[in-house]
């Protein structure tokens, strides 16, 4: 037999047929081999906590592409007949400024007096976008209507504490903070 | 301490509903109950993902992006109460199809995405194995990886990993001792 190759009893060995006291002594080195390859396993759970709302965002912004989509065929039908019938092309075609995600912000903030969201979309306004306490609960929630593209946010707890968003991308502000990211 | 979420859907009330009842009314206009089943079985499989592709990040990337189309092809799933057999073999061709398209490009790489999760308290020998096992995974073919990983990293039986893939256990059997005499050379290699 090839050295590089596990004796087959040894073979049984790794699938947990048997165990190493079962091996005759000949074999209880390559056994012993073999149990050092299975001690390496890796089996540490890996959690993925943001693909839910990376899943839904997806489903949304394409929903949002469909939608636009089926609004644009009518309204590019409508476009050239306008421009055909009074030859003026800029009175006529969808607007951009109707095409936006509507995304909720969640924050759970247990004890907090204030939250609110600051991000490129408010000009990083601590002010400008309050979150709403959920009853007497600890649930914060706000509701943005956001343009496509990629967009930077924190949260603000009680107007100092400057928290990111732990479920989503984030990158270095330049100030020693981080800043969520979050791409529509 | 405090738990946040940018797009609202991950933070929600888990329910007792069954996958076969969560299908149905995702198919019957219901889009947002989907985040149920994504919620319940997202983690379910990032393991087997992670260890498949050698990192946490194309992981993340492809329990994602298998988890949309499953959503497109929802109306294929013929027994809805089978979501999850059905979403794993998505899931399963998502991870085969990136192991092909990154198989020259780099495994090593994706090695190292995976060790830099070591934890502190572990030794460095046992970190040094760790990695050096991860490497030799990532030189198995994608098949012997695969059966490697549901037998050693999800614990399943030979004739759970059979019914799943729907094969034979003889067949498996071949595939996981040819990956276990790959692994003892590549380690030997290594050591």
């Amino acid at each position: 037999m090839n050295e590089r190759e596990f004796h087959p009893e040894v073979r049984r060995l790794l699938d947990g047929e048997i165990t190493i006291a079962d091996l005759p002594l000949e074999l209880r080195v390559e056994g012993e081999e073999a149990l050092r390859l299975l001690a390496a396993v890796d089996r540490t759970p890996v959690s993925l906590p943001a693909v839910t709302w990376r899943v839904m965002a997806a489903l949304e912004r394409r929903r949002q592409r469909v939608r636009w989509s089926w609004l644009l065929v009518p309204a590019l039908a409508m476009a050239a007949a306008l421009v055909l019938w009074i030859v003026r092309p800029s009175a006529v075609g969808p607007s951009a400024a109707g095409n936006v995600v509507t995304v909720r912000f969640v924050l759970v903030a247990p004890g907090a007096q204030h939250v609110s969201l600051a991000g490129t979309f408010n000009h990083w306004d601590p002010r400008a976008t309050p979150l709403v306490r959920s009853g007497a609960g600890d649930l914060w929630t706000a509701t943005l209507s956001l343009p496509p593209g990629q967009h930077q946010y924190a949260f603000v707890v009680d107007g100092t504490r400057w928290v990111p968003d732990p479920t989503a991308p984030a990158v270095d502000d330049g100030f020693g903070r981080r800043n969520s990211v979050l791409t529509l | 301490m405090l738990f946040s979420g940018g797009g609202g859907y991950w933070l929600r009330a888990e329910t007792d509903a069954g996958d076969g009842d969560i299908v149905r009314a995702v198919l019957a206009g219901d889009r947002e109950r989907y985040a149920e089943l994504v919620d319940r079985y997202r983690d379910r499989y990032a393991r087997y993902a992670a260890r498949m592709l050698g990192s946490t990040d194309a992981a993340e990337d492809a329990v994602q992006d298998a988890f949309v189309r499953a959503f497109d092809q929802l109306a294929q799933c013929q027994d809805p109460n089978k979501f999850v057999g059905w979403f794993f073999l998505i899931l399963r061709n998502r991870c085969f199809a990136e192991q092909r398209r990154t198989r020259t490009t780099a495994p090593l790489e994706a090695a190292d995405g995976v060790a830099t999760q070591e934890r502190a308290d572990e030794v460095a020998e046992t970190v040094e194995r760790r990695r050096a096992l991860q490497h030799a995974l990532l030189d198995l073919t994608p098949e012997q990886r695969e059966v490697f990983v549901l037998k050693h990293v999800e614990g399943l039986s030979y004739q759970e990993i059979a019914e799943r893939l729907s094969t034979s256990v003889p067949s498996l059997k071949m595939r996981m001792h040819r990956a276990y005499d790959r692994l003892r050379e590549q380690l030997r290699e290594h050591t």
